[in-house]
Formats: structure tokens, C-alpha cells, sequence
């Protein structure tokens, strides 16, 4: 009994030894709404689940080039419809405070992250809190037809239609893979909800602890299928306003920081222990009008509030000059964006008039809602609200100021509560339909749903739908200028900018690059000479 | 029986006797060594657990650093314990004894075993509360490295704010200026509604100073809008009535414009400020908690250090709960997220060996406490372990005095009664035998002794006396008999003693008589020739005078020849004629015997010239010395023989072929004695010979003829005869000495002789 005791005790000494451990900070601009990838939709929230997680097919990252991961192969079926996995052997799951893996990733754990999503019945399906928005907005659930365990290491995947962007729907964020046994294991010590609060996945980093609005931290996972990380610890130090950020940043607290103003980038890139990292967004900044309800069902009060808005105003005074003006729902840099159209002209006196014409000559009052954090799409949205604020104003339409925090904003939004609120989106594989389908379909305007104007017109859905069932890209880009038109029209929303994003770091991390969909992707980063400094 | 079987029955017995007691007093005597060894042993033990219990209550209360000695001290405590027990074992001499040691051996292992394990523990805990230190340490270290980095930060901060501050400055006039220009816009369009000329004026002038002041907040950075306002601001003043509403409005929508960018600006840079303030305050309230933390911890790992090394497990658990808050409190802190981890940890760590230091506290205090309790057994053991082996040791030295005192009092008496019995058949059969022989000493020829017929050793004895007794009769008769013989024998060997001396005599008497001769030979033989010559010188005149041929120097010449023939015939035949004088007397001398009276230095040199002849032969010189007028009355021929053998042997025996040596006679007068000397430089007598030169027929030269009388002979003359005594000196290669000591006078009848002689 002695023995073990001192074997344990010797082994306790070795295994945690107070050799100073690399850690790299990373200030995030915001808490995610949670850290199961499966649940969010904000790249915040992805971006805090990305460190703990692989997909079946991933991304290379700074570009949507698709390649393998936990899958190591797949077939495709000449129509399209059906797709078979051959998964990589070897990969481990972490270990936490309740849960020791006892076998490697196989077909099961495929098939419980992808049921859980889809089937109703699934026993984690119904966790408060747990919503799969993006599952749905992209139509998954309609979509697969079957999902079969072949073997340990084979899955297939068959769907009732083809879907050209199915192979990089399954690289996004959404589509993680968990741990059916650490699914087992809750629900036999009955804590469903844990799945999500305290996961387990794959990824190079485990969790550590989430407190939120302070920290997100995360420790290396030595049996990483790809090789350990050089850093030892990642955290994410959130610290919501910017010029705090670029302070700690300077002051060593935090190695990267995210989206800087955009008027401290001359100070940034002068700052000889700092670097600057800029990239054209991939990304749209919006007011969407809730068009589900009035006042803004009526469509030419959406028109008037598209010329009342001095969107030059916005691009000079919050990005700086760093962005572009919007006129589509989708950025220049995409394919089938459609240049050909024109932007409603700023024209505050045609806004008046327009209207009164709507019925409201004594103007009206509304919310205008904006998002209390940095966004890629919107360095300042406050700033931007009060800009609009002004501009509304003008036209008689006066707006009191809202705002909730992040993660419920982003609910608030989905459910539909604003009439108007400042939004965006960043592209999250690089395909027109992750813009134009998920943030406009029909699909996506129940509540929940990421169509946050709430608006669904048949003869639109119908194009981006048939646009999504093939893989022809000259008949998808005819059907997604049509689209575009289409959404000119009826303007749902007030496009605002394109933003260029901007990232900063130390000069002392590593392997650290700045992607147009807006992942902050912190595998292989890592800190030049001073370990934790 | 017989008598050597008798004393040995009565001295065997009581030596059985006794031999029986002292081999059971032997074994007794072992077994109770053995005993009172296993006694001390089992002393020695008893003290040495003490030592060791001692050595293990400094161990559990030493300092970590200082535990090494206890440990090796402690081992050699119980090796010698365990060594000494070892040897106890066969020292048992009883079934209880083995079992004691037996159980106390298992007992003692036990402890030791316990005390090893005790040990191991101690060894992690100490470790784990080291580590402990260095932890909680390390976390001040943390704490020391954000305060740096939040000082430098907060200097950061400081500028930063100080330029928000002055861009927030410039942001507020330009505002300012620009809500001026409104309000100047705002009267010149109220001035264009009155439509009377001379307010416009005015309002155009009240606008483009305005406009120029506007202008001058923008400055430099903004420099394409005050370029805008300065084209607006001129047109409107251009501008006739008509159209100066419409530029108006222009200008007022640009204003407008810039208001709406720079207010939002101005709450954006406010709220910037804002948050950098909150973001500095709160960053040095997080350093001051995350300093406190540090500190706390530290000061909790002191008070636990100070409970670990009392072994005060509950208040270490209690300290461990305070831990677990304080480890709470670090993670719930918006503390520097590049140390917070590593604080987490280090406190994590820290709780963590704690759990474990406090189990392996609680289990020393279990182990102690059963230590002691095996320790107690031990001792109680080793207590009675002594009682039994003393009390074993006490009973034996008893029962040996007993065994001791029954054996010899048995053995005493035994003993006494068969002596005495013995003796008796001894003593009185010897005291009737001792009376027999009593008788046969005085009486030989008494008869036969009556305890002839005993069997035993005093028959034998009688029987032997017996046989003394004809013996001894017999041995007298035969030794009568050898000593006739004997008598007859010794006058033999007188008789041929003299017979040899007197040849000896002969013989040098005869070598005088050769030597005379010879001597006498030469000057006779000149005597003759000279004669001779004379006769033919005279003849040889006769016939020179017959031939009248004479002349007068012939006749000289013959006168001289015939005075030298003379003078020659004279000294030769004088030279003889002294020399036979010499010799006669010397012969006389050694024939007669008789004593006279003499005058010494002529006698001497008549001596030595009648051994001329012998002495010429060699080429030794001899010297005479002697005081002249010493007159001496002894026996001549007596001293000549002694003095010719003396000299001869000298001449002979003291020198090599061909050395020349001196022999050198010496005389010394004293009142009544004369010491004579004769003294040769040769090559001496060799001391183991010199005692025994004197012995008849003892020579070294035997090969050479020399019979070894003649120093016999001299002996013998010097003392008998000459009343005198002979010494010798020698050293060898130097000389030998020969002193004679005689009276001058003989003793007695010599005297009145030797004076008649004269």
C-alpha cells in the first residue's frame, strides 16, 4: 500500500512539473454564445470552438480549399447524392474531470454528432439551449435521406438530392465531430447539457475553463492526431473594447488581438513589436428591416430607408476609409457577384418623400438595434447606429438606440424581435449560397433561423434553391445574379460595407494568418524566444 | 595388591572425585556463563531498543534536512539489536528463552520494517513540501512579472489617453465651430426671408467667420474637408439672394454631415477613454488581487508548512479547504491570462501534493502511533527476555555451589577413608623392611632379608638389597684387586720416566759432546795447518841458510812469519783448550748432578759458547745479560739443561728456515731469588698451546724429530731441582718469553755443600 503511495506520489511530481509553460493570448473581441461549434452561428462563438475540433473534411486555412481530416478518403457518387467516408484511424478524444476515452474516433461518433443535429429523437437533440440553427438554414435535415455506419471506419452519407456545396457545408464549423461515448457517459450521470458546456472533441487544444465575458482556456492536446501543439496553453482573454485590446496587445498581455480600430492601424503597423495584418474581407455589413412585420413589411419604407442612409458617411468615419460601400448581399471578392446593379442613390429628400407616401408623413419611431462588440463587417456599431440614428432622423424616422450582449443579441436578432438592427456576416466556405441562401432563404426566416430580416419571397427561395441542387457554377451564377436583382428590389436590407479585416499581433507569434472567412485559427501558431511572455 | 596400585586407587579416587566435580562444576560453570552472557546480552539488547525508540522520536521530529544522521544511526541500532539477538539465540538455554527471542526477533523486524516504511514516507513528504515551497513561491514571482508588465502598461495607457484626450479637445471645437456655423447657416437663410438686403450682408459675414473659424479647428488633418467648406462657404457668399438659399442649404447639409461624423466620433473617443480608464483601473485592482492571491498563498503555505512539519494533519486539511477558495478566487479573477494559468496551476499543484502530503501525514501519525505500540510490545519483551536469561544465570550459580559443596564433601570423605587404609597397608610392611636394611648396612653378611617374599614393590626391594649385598662383597675383592695392578703400573711408568729423562740427558749430552768436537775442530784444525806452514817456512830457512843465500830481510821475513805462525798457533790452541775447559765443565756438570756455587755471567757464557757449534748452524744471535759478580749456588747442570733447551728450542722452534732471530738471556738479581729470562723475538706460541708446552711429549714439531720432552724436562728441573718456578709469555709473530724464578740459594743441606764445594 506504502509503495503506491509513493509511486503515486513520485508520479503526481513528474507528470505536473512547474516548468514554465508557452502560453499564447489571444484577445478576443467577445464571449461566444457557446463552445459547441453544433450551436452557434457568430464566428465568434466558431472561432472559440474551432481550437477543440476537427471535421470530417477541413479547410486549408486562408483559403475554402477543401482536404482531408478525420476523414482520410471519400467516394462520390456520379449523382451526387451519395458520399462515402473512409475515417482515419488512430484519433483520440480528450480526456476531462468526468470523461477518460476508452477507443478511438470511429463511424459512431459520425453518426452521433450528424443524428444529433438531425433526428429528433436523438436523445441530445432536445438540450436546452441547443438549436442547430445552421444545420437547419442550410436545409440539412431535408436534405440527408440516410445516414449508415458501414464499419468502424466507413460512413455513408446518402442525400435526397445532390448538393454541390454539401462537401464544404461538412468543413463548417457546424458539422464537428464529438464523442458518442462522452455522450453516453452524461447521459448515464444525467447531464446532457455538459455536452455542450464542457466538450470533448478531437482538436489539437482541450478545454480547460470558460468564464465568460473574462476568459476561454484551452491546454494543448498531447495525443493530437496531427502532433502536439508547440503552444502549451491558448487562451481567450475577451476584452470587448478595442482600444483596450491594442493595450494589452502593446503591454504583452495579449499576443493577438483581434479586429483593431482602424484608426490605430498607422500606430499598429509603426509599432516596431507589433505587426498588422490586413485582408479583404469576405464579409457583408447590414441593417436588415424586419420585413415579417410593419412597419418595415411595407417595402418602399425599406426603399426610403436605403436612400436616407449616407453610407459614404459610415465607410469615412468608422472604417476609416478601409472598406467598401455595399450595394449587394454579397461581397465583390465572391463569385457571381452582380456588379451590374446600381445602388439606391443617397437621396435624403426622395427618402422623405417616399415616406410620407408610406403612410407615415409625421415620420415614425422605432429600435434601431446594434451589437456591443467588434465585429470583422463593423469596427464600431455603435458608432455606426448613431450615424444611421442621424441619417433617419433627417428623413423623420426616430430611433431609440439597442443593444443587448453579444451571445443574446444574436437570438434576439434570430428570433426576429428588432425591426432594425445592424448586422453582418462573414462567408463561411466561400460559396454565394452562404450568403444569399442562409441569410435570405425561406429556410432560415423562422425564428431562429439566420435570416435575421425575417424575409421570405418564394421567387427568390426558388432561385437560390435550384442554384444550390447543382454543381453547374455558370448555371448557379446566372440563378444567383437573378437573385441579386431580386433582392435590390425588394431591399430587405440596407447593405452597408465591405469591410477590410484587420488583425494584430506580436512580432514574436508564429504562424499566424488572417483569413478571409474569418477564422482565427491558432493550430501550429507559435512564439518566437520569450516562452509565456 | 601392590603398592603403586594401592596409591594409585587412594590418589585416583579423590582425583576422580574431584576430576567428577570439576567437570560438572565445568559444565555448570559454562552453562551458567552462558546463561549470564545471554543475561547481559539481553541487557544489551533491552538498552539498545531503548537507543533505537530514542533515535526514532529525533528522526520524526527533525527537520527535513537533518533527518540523514537519525536514519543511519537508527539501522545501525537495529543491526546491532538484530546482530545481538542472532547470537542470543543459541545462548537460550530453555524452550521459554528460545521462544522470547524468537517472538522478540519477529517484534524487533516489525519495528524495523515499519520504521523503513515510516521512512519512504517521510522521504515523499518532505519532497512534496519542498515542492510546495517552490510552488507557492513561484507564484509570487507571477504576480512580481504582471505588475511589471502592467506598470509598463499603464505608462502605455497614459499616453494613449493623453492623445484621446487632445484628439477629443480638437473633436469639441471642431464641433463647436461647427455648431457656430450652423447658427450663422440659421440666420442667413432667416436673413433671406426678410428679403431686405442689408441683414444678408451681415449674415454672410457672421457665416464665412464662422466658416473660417471651422476651418481653422480642422487644420491640418482635415484637410479635404475644410477644403470642401472653403469652396461652399465662398459660393454662398457669392451667391446673389437667389441662389444663396439653395448654397445655404448646401452648406448646411455638409455641415450637418460633418456634425453627425464628428458627435459620433466624439462619444466613440469618449467611450474609448472611458474603457481605457476602467480597463487601467481594473487592471491595477486585478494586479493588487492577483498580488493578494500570491500572497495569501504564500502565507497559507507557510502556515501549512508549519502544520505539515508539526504533523498536524487537520490543520492541514483545514488549510487545504482555504486553498481550494483561494484557488477559486485565482480563476475567477480577471487575472493576466498569461499568468493565470500558470497560477491556476501552481495552486493546483500546490492542493494537489498537499492531499497527498496530508494522507502520508496521516500516515506517519498511524505509523507512529503503531510503532509505538509494536515498540512497547518490544520492550516488554525484551525486559522479560532479561528476566528469564538472569533468573536461568541466578538458579545455575546456585545449583553449582550446591553441586560443589555435596561433591567435594563426598569426595573429601571417600578420599580420606581409602588413604588412610591405603597408607596403612604401606607404612608398616616399609618400616620392617626399612629396619632389615638398617642391619644389613651395619652388617653386610647378616643374612637374607624377611620381606624377601613380599609380592609387592618392598618385596622387591629386599630381593634387590639382597642382591646389593652380594654384590657389594664380591665388587670389593675385585676392586682390591686393580688397585695391586694399578700400584704396579704407575711404578712402571715412573720407572720408564726416568729412563726417558735420562736418555734424554744421554742424548743432549751426547749433542754437547758433538758439539764440543766440532768446535774444538776448528781451531785445532789452524792450529795444524799454521803449524804445518811453520814447519815448511822453517825448513824453507834451513834450506836458504844452507845455500848461504840469507840475506837480512829474508830473515826479517821470516822472523815475522814465524811471529804470526805463533801468534796464530797460540789464539787457536788457547781458543780450544778455553773451549774443553767450558764443556768439561759443563759436562761435569750435567753428569755429576751436584749443587755449587757460581759466578753467573762467566757460567752463562760458557754455556752458550758450548752450544756455538749448534747455534752457528742458524743464524740467530744470542745476548747475554746479566749483572756481573752475581754469585748463585744451585745445581750448574740442572740450569745448563734447563738453559740449553730453552735456547735450543728458541733456536729451533721459534723461527722459520732461514730467519735470523735473537735470543736474548736475561738475569735479574732479587734479595734472595734471581729471575731469569730468556726471550726470543720469533714467532711465538699459539695460545691454545701455550697451557700445555710443559706436557711430556708435547711438541708441534713431531715431524721434525722433536720428541716433546725437552720443556717437560725444564719443568721438571726448574721445580723439582732448582726449588724455582717456570713461566711463558707469548705472543704470537712477536716473541715468547721463558721467566725462571729460583732462589739464589738452595734451601737446606744445599747450602752448606755448595759452600764446601768452594
Amino acid at each position: 500500500m506504502m509503495k503506491y503511495l509513493v509511486a503515486g506520489a513520485l508520479a503526481l511530481a513528474l507528470a505536473a512539473s512547474p516548468a514554465a509553460a508557452k502560453t499564447l493570448v489571444f484577445c478576443s473581441e467577445g464571449s461566444p454564445e457557446a463552445l459547441n461549434p453544433q450551436i452557434v452561428t457568430t464566428t465568434t462563438g466558431m472561432n472559440a470552438g474551432r481550437p477543440m475540433f476537427n471535421n470530417l473534411v477541413e479547410f486549408v486555412p486562408g483559403t475554402t480549399q477543401i482536404v482531408p481530416a478525420l476523414a482520410e478518403s471519400w467516394e462520390i457518387s456520379p449523382d451526387g447524392t451519395t458520399y462515402t467516408f473512409h475515417l482515419r484511424r488512430g484519433v483520440k478524444f480528450h480526456a476531462n474531470a468526468v470523461f477518460t476515452p476508452t477507443r478511438d474516433f470511429n463511424a459512431d461518433d459520425v453518426l452521433f454528432s450528424l443524428m444529433r443535429q438531425w433526428k429528433e429523437d436523438h436523445p441530445f437533440h432536445g438540450t436546452p439551449g441547443a438549436t442547430f440553427d445552421y444545420f437547419r438554414d442550410l436545409g440539412m435535415p431535408d436534405l440527408i435521406r440516410a445516414i449508415e455506419k458501414v464499419d468502424d471506419h466507413t460512413v455513408r452519407i446518402s442525400l435526397a438530392r445532390a448538393e454541390a456545396p454539401f462537401l464544404a457545408n461538412l468543413a463548417m464549423p457546424f458539422n464537428v465531430m464529438l464523442s458518442a461515448e462522452y455522450g453516453e457517459l452524461l447521459l448515464r450521470r444525467g447531464e446532457p447539457a455538459r455536452l455542450d458546456a464542457d466538450p470533448v472533441g478531437t482538436g489539437p487544444f482541450a478545454l480547460v475553463g470558460y468564464q465568460k465575458d473574462i476568459a476561454i482556456r484551452y491546454r494543448a492536446f498531447a495525443d493530437h492526431w496531427n502532433g502536439r501543439q508547440k503552444i502549451d496553453t491558448l487562451v481567450f482573454s475577451i476584452t470587448p473594447n478595442p482600444a483596450v485590446r491594442l493595450a494589452k496587445l502593446k503591454a504583452g498581455e495579449c499576443h493577438i488581438m483581434a479586429f483593431p480600430n482602424p484608426s490605430d492601424r498607422e500606430a499598429i503597423a509603426a509599432n516596431p513589436s507589433l505587426r498588422l495584418l490586413q485582408q479583404e474581407g469576405l464579409n457583408i455589413g447590414y441593417l436588415a428591416m424586419n420585413a415579417a412585420r410593419p412597419p418595415f413589411d411595407n417595402v418602399e419604407l425599406r426603399r426610403a430607408v436605403n436612400m436616407a442612409i449616407d453610407k459614404r458617411a459610415i465607410i469615412e468615419a468608422v472604417h476609416q476609409g478601409t472598406g467598401t460601400v455595399a450595394k449587394n448581399p454579397i461581397p465583390p471578392l465572391l463569385w457571381s457577384y452582380n456588379e451590374a446593379i446600381e445602388d439606391y442613390p443617397y437621396d435624403p429628400a426622395q427618402a422623405r418623400r417616399l415616406i410620407a407616401e408610406a403612410g407615415y408623413p409625421d415620420g415614425l419611431d422605432t429600435d434601431l438595434w446594434y451589437m456591443p462588440v467588434n465585429r470583422p463587417y463593423n469596427p464600431d456599431g455603435r458608432r455606426v447606429a448613431e450615424l444611421v440614428q442621424a441619417d433617419l432622423a433627417r428623413i423623420g424616422m426616430r430611433t431609440r438606440l439597442v443593444t443587448e450582449e453579444w451571445d443574446q443579441y444574436r437570438v434576439k436578432l434570430q428570433a426576429g424581435e428588432p425591426p432594425l438592427a445592424l448586422y453582418g456576416w462573414t462567408g463561411d466556405n466561400g460559396d454565394p449560397d452562404n450568403f444569399l441562401n442562409v441569410l435570405l432563404g425561406c429556410a432560415a426566416a423562422r425564428p431562429g433561423g439566420n435570416n435575421v430580416a425575417k424575409w421570405c419571397l418564394p421567387e427568390y427561395d426558388a432561385l437560390v434553391t435550384r442554384a444550390k441542387a447543382t454543381s453547374d457554377r455558370s448555371e448557379r451564377e446566372t440563378l444567383y445574379r437573378q437573385a441579386q436583382e431580386i433582392f435590390k428590389r425588394e431591399a430587405p436590407w440596407v447593405p452597408l460595407a465591405h469591410s477590410i479585416v484587420f488583425m494584430a499581433t506580436r512580432k514574436e507569434v508564429k504562424g499566424f494568418g488572417i483569413d478571409p472567412l474569418g477564422r482565427h485559427v491558432f493550430e501550429g501558431v507559435d512564439l518566437d524566444g520569450e516562452a509565456s511572455r | 595388591m601392590r603398592i603403586r596400585d594401592k596409591i594409585m586407587l587412594v590418589g585416583g579416587i579423590p582425583i576422580a572425585i574431584a576430576a567428577g566435580i570439576a567437570v560438572a562444576a565445568w559444565l555448570l560453570l559454562s552453562e551458567a556463563e552462558r546463561a549470564r552472557s545471554g543475561a547481559v546480552l539481553a541487557g544489551a539488547i533491552y538498552r539498545d531498543l531503548l537507543v533505537a525508540m530514542t533515535i526514532r522520536d529525533d528522526y520524526v521530529s527533525a527537520n527535513p534536512a537533518e533527518r540523514d544522521p537519525h536514519t543511519e544511526r537508527f539501522r545501525e541500532q537495529a543491526a546491532s539489536a538484530q546482530v545481538q539477538l542472532a547470537s542470543l539465540g543459541p545462548l537460550a538455554r530453555t524452550q521459554a528463552q528460545r521462544r522470547e527471542v524468537a517472538s522478540l526477533q519477529d517484534t524487533l523486524a516489525r519495528y524495523v520494517a515499519r520504521m523503513d516504511e515510516y521512512i519512504a514516507v517521510t522521504t515523499v513528504n518532505d519532497r512534496l513540501i519542498a515542492e510546495m515551497s517552490l510552488r507557492a513561491a513561484r507564484l509570487v514571482n507571477l504576480a512580481d512579472e504582471a505588475r511589471a508588465r502592467q506598470h509598463a502598461s499603464n505608462a502605455d495607457i497614459i499616453t494613449t489617453l493623453t492623445e484621446k484626450d487632445q484628439q477629443l479637445r480638437r473633436l469639441r471645437d471642431i464641433v463647436d465651430r461647427a455648431y457656430q456655423l450652423r447658427a450663422t447657416l440659421w440666420g442667413l437663410q432667416t436673413a433671406l426671408q426678410h428679403s431686405d438686403g442689408h441683414d444678408h450682408g451681415f449674415a454672410v459675414a457672421q457665416m464665412r467667420h464662422a466658416a473660417s473659424g471651422l476651418a481653422e479647428a480642422l487644420g491640418a488633418g482635415r484637410g479635404g474637408a475644410a477644403l470642401e467648406l472653403g469652396n461652399l462657404a465662398r459660393a454662398a457668399a457669392a451667391a446673389g439672394p437667389a441662389e444663396t438659399g439653395t448654397v445655404a442649404e448646401r452648406l448646411l447639409a455638409w455641415c450637418d454631415r460633418l456634425l453627425k461624423i464628428e458627435v459620433t466620433a466624439q462619444r466613440a473617443l469618449q467611450e474609448e477613454v472611458a474603457q481605457l480608464l476602467t480597463y487601467s483601473v481594473e487592471a491595477n485592482e486585478t494586479e493588487q488581487a492577483t498580488q493578494n492571491v500570491a500572497v495569501s498563498t504564500l502565507k497559507l503555505g507557510q502556515e501549512t508548512h508549519e502544520a505539515l512539519t508539526r504533523r498536524d494533519a487537520d490543520v492541514a486539511e483545514r488549510k487545504l479547504a482555504r486553498s481550494g477558495e483561494l484557488a477559486n478566487i485565482a480563476a475567477a479573477l480577471p487575472i493576466s491570462p498569461l499568468i493565470q494559468t500558470d497560477m491556476i496551476d501552481a495552486i493546483t499543484e500546490w492542493r494537489e501534493r498537499l492531499g497527498t502530503t496530508i494522507e502520508g501525514i496521516r500516515k506517519q501519525n498511524a505509523m507512529i502511533a503503531d510503532m509505538d505500540r509494536t515498540a512497547s510490545a518490544m520492550v516488554a519483551k525484551a525486559r522479560s527476555l532479561n528476566d528469564l536469561f538472569t533468573g536461568d544465570a541466578d538458579w545455575l550459580g546456585a545449583f553449582i555451589g550446591h553441586v560443589l559443596v555435596i561433591g567435594a564433601t563426598i569426595g573429601l570423605l571417600f578420599g580420606s577413608m581409602a588413604a588412610f587404609a591405603a597408607a596403612r597397608s604401606i607404612t608398616m610392611p616399609l618400616r620392617r623392611l626399612q629396619g632389615s636394611m638398617l642391619a644389613l648396612a651395619a652388617d653386610p653378611l647378616a643374612g637374607r632379608i624377611a620381606e624377601s617374599d613380599r609380592r609387592d614393590e618392598l618385596g622387591d626391594m629386599a630381593r634387590a638389597a639382597n642382591v646389593f649385598v652380594t654384590e657389594i662383597s664380591r665388587r670389593e675383592r675385585d676392586l682390591r684387586h686393580a688397585k695391586e695392578r694399578t700400584d704396579e703400573t704407575l711404578a712402571e711408568l715412573r720407572q720408564t720416566q726416568a729412563d726417558l729423562i735420562q736418555a734424554e740427558k744421554l742424548a743432549s749430552l751426547g749433542q754437547l759432546v758433538a758439539g764440543v768436537a766440532h768446535e774444538i775442530n776448528t781451531p785445532l784444525g789452524i792450529a795444524l795447518t799454521t803449524a804445518t806452514l811453520l814447519g815448511d817456512e822453517a825448513q824453507e830457512f834451513e834450506r836458504a841458510l844452507d845455500g848461504n843465500q840469507l840475506a837480512r830481510s829474508r830473515l826479517a821475513h821470516f822472523l815475522d812469519r814465524m811471529k804470526e805462525g805463533s801468534r796464530l798457533l797460540f789464539d787457536n790452541l788457547g781458543r780450544a783448550s778455553d773451549l774443553v775447559h767450558s764443556f768439561k765443565q759443563v759436562a761435569v756438570d750435567q753428569v755429576s748432578d751436584e749443587p755449587r756455587r757460581f759466578e753467573m755471567k762467566g757460567w752463562l757464557e760458557d754455556v752458550i759458547r758450548s752450544l756455538g757449534p749448534l747455534l752457528r748452524k742458524t743464524r740467530h744471535a744470542v745476548a747475554i745479560d746479566c749483572p756481573a759478580r752475581l754469585q748463585v749456588a744451585t745445581y750448574p747442570g740442572a740450569l745448563a739443561q734447563v738453559l740449553t733447551n730453552l735456547v735450543i728450542n728458541a733456536a729451533l722452534h721459534a723461527y722459520d728456515e732461514g730467519e735470523s732471530g735473537r735470543i736474548t738471556i736475561a738475569v735479574e738479581e732479587a734479595p734472595d731469588q734471581l729471575r731469569l729470562t730468556v726471550r726470543d723475538d720469533g714467532k711465538g706460541i699459539a695460545p691454545q698451546h701455550l697451557g700445555r708446552i710443559f706436557d711430556p711429549f708435547f711438541t708441534t714439531a713431531r715431524h721434525r724429530g722433536s720428541t716433546g720432552l725437552g720443556l717437560h724436562i725444564v719443568y721438571n728441573l726448574v721445580t723439582n731441582k732448582l726449588q724455582g718456578r717456570i713461566d711463558v709469555e707469548s705472543r704470537p709473530g712477536v716473541g715468547t718469553a721463558f721467566r725462571i724464578e729460583m732462589p739464589k740459594q738452595l734451601a737446606g743441606e744445599a747450602r752448606a755443600e755448595a759452600l764446601a764445594a768452594l
